[in-house]
């Protein structure tokens, strides 16, 4: 919303205090309308810079290149001391004088004090100072003609200042100069100074409207709807006054009747349309919804199909304008025009939205009826309107002020509580003061004591306020306008609740302590992904259900199913640009298909580049399955499921993964988490991402529901502190046979076999297939560790219970003991 | 018997630094105080000596043995270091380069985050979380933003597809799926779950329709803050906001309140803050946070009385206050991953 200074000025006498455009710069945000951009048209706005005339002058008595000056500003007796350090200027010579008070451009401003000793109440100005010229080799001088007192403006008419003010959709009422006026008014305790309007609704002694009937068949589009008729206009330039004005708002001045409704549109927010009476057919206008598909050529000149939802003004024959968006060509008030019929009415804010939306067509009017102009603003602005075409376009008014259906309801009064006001806001404001901020905003306020002895106030609202509705409305105006600068500051008051953090907030912040400790980098990716890339690696049906429905971009039309390939672009990123980085890792949610519906999953991935990309004087180790292994169990871990309760089986066939050499354990949908790990498929990362070396990775998911898990206190068992005693055996089996499989076999039998003490734990420490071993076989080696809580074990008791393992080994399974 | 073991000491003196390995130090060893060994013979002489020369015969073997064993103790000490610098090789050289990878880094966006929510917790904030995609009337209309409200506009949002279920996030009736706008959503989603007091922080990601540019991401996180109890008034709403400004960006930082508003809040503000100590972006006024006291129409969305319970709320863009504090002035750098950026702010 652009509001001219110059403008703003016809309905508050800003002159009453200390006030410019940069004033209002520091005021209107803390209001709650903040600048969004500030222009300067021509000169400046300033106050207290007048025409002066130098009386005398004489050397500063301690400065070489200064002068004293007498300076006359007109008044009478009155003589202003001022240092110069110009020396252009003559005795007699009429200059600019900034006065004490004024603020000249840069935010200089101008105070009475000394300069080097000598008094100095003032300052004679350059052109430059004032941004009126360029020169500043010298002060201006005037024409000796020239009043003495004139204010620089007055010399200097064309400046004005466009203040382009975001206006929060609450505050329709602001989208006017009036509006910004009561707002600047209420904050400075000024009078808001209303055009007084001269034309009148009735006018029976001058004939009869130029359209007989105004019908309206849409009464919940627009319950209220006036039209006015003129005759006699000579359409034409708009005066200087009206051009600026409506150029200062950003629009282009079309004729002197154009001109004026778009100038009390920005004026007062009621939009208006005036018609050429000479282009209505059947001399009546018509409030309905449109047929479907009917046509309308908008003043935009771009022909548009309505349907049967949007609400016209049409004549006899055909639509006129869109209800409350925008007129057609069709009745365009043009240089031939002569008559006119003048519209302003009240539309449905949520009608013009659906409309102005389905057309994608905003106008200033559709801006404002969508968020609901004053309902009771009407008539007001339609007779402003006509005293001002009367004004700059001749003409006459013919009849009455045609009126149909009424001004629509508004909420007149709101409760306060005064008391109730300071324990919300928690700090002192005095009834007084709160009375007066609602009063200078125009709100009436009626005091009652109530029975139990609270007091209660009504609150009149204006019916341009429907925004307050409550009593905290309330509260938000009187903050404002008080000055939230005036809140208290104070400490912290922080009384414990004792509410725990979410489990995946802090499994992610040790998940990340843990991964950047080993050395992993932590990357952010875009959540949303090209859908070539989820139907390659997830199927069709995962590419479905992950879909967006309406993408911006093409390439981002999918929810991630995968923090991996995001990763994957980082390492490719950073191989490209060489920085040497081979571990990263990103936390964030990703998006699974299951049965056809959606899951959100909380997702933590890592890769590694398993080979040696930097020269280094000592290799390391590359990663491999194991390293990855280790990782996502640790990170499983973290997240409350025990690794060792993790059974990994290895993936045979995956555009992800490679086959043989990585594996997946637990199941997302059924156990709240699933792990994959280990290579990534060589042929997808070279073709895909141009990735050569092998990449170890590993991808944890976890349903949010899995943080919900409660996790158990430990506790203690006692530590035995009697010797161990280890066995090994040695197991051929198929090579087929997974060695967690025998583990856990093994794990079983020795807890079966092993009575008064306990087999603590089975480990395979070693795998062996070649030379000595059949074809298709392998040797596990298995280590057993026994101990007894109270005593050193018996080599006997131990041995008998190594046998009954070796016996159900043999008994129960396939596996050949080595001897 | 006096000039064997006088011959004795003589030769382990003279043959004992020859002994080079733990073996032959042992075999040595061995010839001299073994059960063979030449002192052993001497010593087990001592029955056939006269009684009267007895005591000073033993006192010439005790001599001779401690001449014998400070001899032995001295090889094995030599064997022993030598032994332990072959198991450690030479001496290293602590110039050299670590082989290792360097310790990795948490994502700058984290590093901020982890600062903002670290601080709310020392003030009695908890941390808050819920899903991204997330369903218009816990996105809007329990905010209070009404369905013809601009932000609903199908512009700013990414919706899903109609027929779709999302398993894991529950619907109020048939409205439509969409990534979340803001983590306001926490909010209602926090409130219908627990009653007051209620003190949380909800950082998270938050996805908006917008053109990709140096400030506007497809996806950019936020965090949110929301304190309901009886009797929470604007005053604390402006201590804590105060303190955490004053806590990120340094004493010298001041604030202001901004009237602006929010469907959701009533009161409603814009925080800006001004600090003398931020580079290019000193000493103006920067927007970073929008915040006000919880509307009731909130309230009775989620069936708190508002009668009986106030609250504040603040929401911030978590890459703005990255972009601030970390000098950074385009948001697409946060997701490049160039690890060089990512080591620049630890």
């Amino acid at each position: 919303m652009k509001i001219s200074y110059n403008w703003l000025k016809n309905y508050i006498d800003l002159d009453l205090v200390e006030h410019s455009p940069e004033v209002l710069q520091e005021v209107l945000p803390l209001l709650g309308f903040d600048i969004e951009e500030i222009e300067k048209l021509g000169p400046p706005q300033l106050s207290n810079v007048v025409v002066g005339q130098v009386l005398e002058y004489g050397q500063h008595p301690d400065a070489d290149r200064l002068r004293c000056c007498k300076v006359s500003t007109g008044n009478e007796g009155e003589v202003h001391d001022i240092v110069c350090g110009a020396k252009n200027f003559n005795q007699g010579d009429k200059v600019m004088v900034a006065l004490p008070g004024a603020v000249l451009p840069g935010d200089f401003k101008i105070k009475a004090s000394k300069l080097r000793g000598q008094p100095s109440a003032g300052m004679m100005c350059s052109a430059k100072e004032l941004q009126i010229g360029q020169d500043h080799d010298g002060i201006m001088i005037l024409d000796q003609d020239t009043a003495l007192g004139t204010p620089v403006n007055d010399l200097y008419t064309d400046g004005d200042t466009v203040l382009n003010l975001e206006i929060t959709p609450n505050r329709v009422d602001v989208l006017s100069h009036i509006g910004v006026a009561r707002e600047l008014a209420a904050k400075f305790g000024l009078e808001v100074n209303y055009p007084e309007v001269k034309a009148s609704t009735e006018n029976p002694a001058i004939g009869d409207p130029l359209i007989s009937v105004v019908e309206v068949s849409a009464p919940e589009v627009c319950p209220h709807y006036t039209a006015v008729s003129i005759k006699g206009v000579k359409v034409g330039p708009s005066p200087k006054w009206l051009k600026d004005a409506i150029e200062a708002t950003g629009q282009r001045s079309i004729n002197n009747v154009v001109d004026v409704t778009n100038y009390v549109l920005h004026e007062t927010c009621q939009p208006l349309h005036a018609f050429d009476a000479a282009k209505i057919q059947g001399k009546k206008l018509v409030v309905r919804m449109a047929t479907e598909g009917e046509p309308i050529t908008t003043l935009d000149d771009v022909e548009r199909k309505l349907t049967a939802n949007m609400a016209v003004i049409a004549d006899a024959e055909r639509p006129l304008v869109v209800a409350g968006v925008m007129g057609s060509v069709d009745a365009e008030v043009d240089e031939s025009t002569t008559d006119i019929v003048l519209e302003a009415a009240y539309f449905a804010p949520t009608s013009v939205r659906a409309t102005a939306r389905k057309l994608g067509l905003s106008s200033d009017s559709s801006y404002r009826f969508e968020r609901g102009v004053d309902p009771k603003g009407v008539t007001y602005a339609s007779l402003r309107a006509v005293d001002l075409i009367l004004e700059v376009a001749g003409g006459t008014v013919d009849g009455n002020l045609i009126e149909e259906g009424a001004e629509p309801p508004t909420i007149s009064e709101v409760n306060l509580y005064p008391e109730r006001v300071r324990t919300f806001i928690g700090f002192d404001i005095s009834d007084a003061e709160m009375q007066s901020v609602l009063e200078s905003l125009g709100l009436g306020v009626s005091i009652h004591d109530e029975a139990d002895g609270t007091t209660r106030w009504e609150v009149a609202i204006p019916s341009y306020r429907q925004d307050l509705q409550r009593d905290v409305d309330l509260i938000e105006e009187i903050i404002r306008v008080y000055g939230t600068d005036k809140i208290p500051e104070s400490e912290v008051v922080a009384r414990g609740i004792g509410t725990e953090d979410h489990r995946i907030y802090t499994v992610n912040e040790a998940v990340a302590n843990y991964l950047t400790g080993q050395n992993f980098n932590e990357a952010f990716l875009y959540s949303l992904r090209d859908p070539e890339e989820t139907q390659f690696f997830f199927g069709e049906e995962s590419h479905k259900v992950l879909a967006l429905d309406n993408p911006l971009q093409s390439d981002q039309s999918h929810l991630r199913p995968s923090l991996i390939p995001g990763l994957l672009d980082v390492l490719k990123l950073n191989a490209a640009r060489g920085t040497g980085a081979t571990r990263f890792f990103e936390r964030g949610h990703v998006y699974r298909e299951v049965k056809g519906q959606m899951v959100e999953l909380v997702s933590v991935s890592f890769v590694i580049v398993a080979d040696q990309i930097t020269r280094e004087w000592r290799q390391r180790e590359v990663a491999d399955f194991f390293t990855a292994k280790t990782i996502s169990g640790e990170i499983l871990d973290i997240a409350g499921t025990a690794a060792s309760k993790l059974t990994f089986k290895p993936i045979e066939d995956c555009k992800l993964w490679q086959a043989g050499h990585s594996a997946e354990a637990g199941e997302f949908a059924k156990m709240g988490f699933q792990a994959t790990c280990g290579l990534l498929n060589i042929a997808t990362l070279k073709e895909r991402w141009d990735i050569t070396t092998p990449v170890i990775a590993g991808s944890i998911l976890m349903t949010p529901k899995f943080f919900e898990r409660k996790a158990k206190r430990g506790r203690h068992t006692g530590v035995s502190n009697q010797p161990a005693s280890a066995k090994d055996l040695a197991l051929i089996v198929d090579q087929s046979v997974h060695a967690g499989d025998v583990e856990k076999d093994v794990a079983k039998f020795a807890k079966k076999a092993t009575q008064g003490f306990n087999c603590e734990s089975v480990r395979i420490f070693d795998v062996y297939e070649g030379e000595g071993l059949p074809e298709g076989k392998k040797s596990l080696a298995v280590t057993m560790s026994f101990r007894a809580a109270d005593r050193t074990l018996k080599d006997k008791e131990v041995n008998s219970a190594f046998d009954g393992i070796q016996k159900l080994i043999a008994d129960k399974t396939d596996y050949q003991i080595r001897k | 018997m006096q000039e064997q073991l006088t011959a004795i000491v003589a030769g382990v003196r003279e043959n004992a630094p020859k002994v080079q390995t733990r073996a032959e130090f042992e075999a040595y060893k061995a010839t001299i105080s073994g059960p063979k060994g030449a002192l052993t013979d001497v010593m087990k002489g001592m029955g056939k000596v006269p009684k009267e020369e007895k005591p000073a015969m033993g006192k010439a073997i005790n001599e001779a043995k401690t001449a014998v064993t400070a001899e032995f103790d001295a090889v094995l000490e030599r064997i022993e270091a030598a032994e332990l610098a072959a198991k450690l090789g030479p001496a290293i050289d602590p110039s050299l380069p670590s082989p290792d990878s360097a310790r990795g880094t948490l994502h700058p966006i984290s590093q901020v985050r982890e600062e903002m929510v670290e601080l709310f917790r020392r003030i009695g904030f908890s941390v808050a979380e819920a899903t991204e995609v997330e369903t218009e009337h816990y996105c809007f209309d329990a905010l209070n933003i009404p369905s013809d409200h601009p932000a609903r506009d199908m512009q700013d949002s990414y919706y899903l597809p109609d027929d779709l279920q999302v398993n894991n996030v529950s619907k109020e009736g048939d409205e439509k799926y969409l990534l979340r706008t803001h983590t306001s959503t926490v909010q209602i989603r926090t409130m219908l779950k627990e009653k007051p007091p209620i003190r949380i922080v909800a950082p998270g990601r938050c996805f908006r329709r917008d053109t990709p540019d140096a400030t506007h991401s497809a996806n950019f996180h936020q965090i949110e803050g929301l304190y309901v109890d009886k009797d929470v008034t604007l005053l604390d709403l402006k201590a804590t906001l105060d303190h955490f400004v004053k806590t990120i960006f340094g004493p010298k930082a001041k604030t202001r309140l901004r009237p602006s508003f929010f469907p959701f809040t009533e009161p409603s503000f814009e925080m800006d803050f001004f600090s003398p100590d931020l580079g290019k972006l000193s000493n103006k006024w920067l927007e970073i946070m929008g915040c006000g006291m919880v509307d009731p129409e909130v309230f009775k969305a989620v069936g708190i009385d508002p009668e009986v319970y106030t609250g504040y709320a603040f929401g911030m863009g978590i890459e703005r206050i990255a972009m601030i504090l970390q000098g950074v002035d385009d948001i697409r750098y946060y997701y490049q991953n160039d690890v060089r950026f990512l080591k620049q702010f630890a």
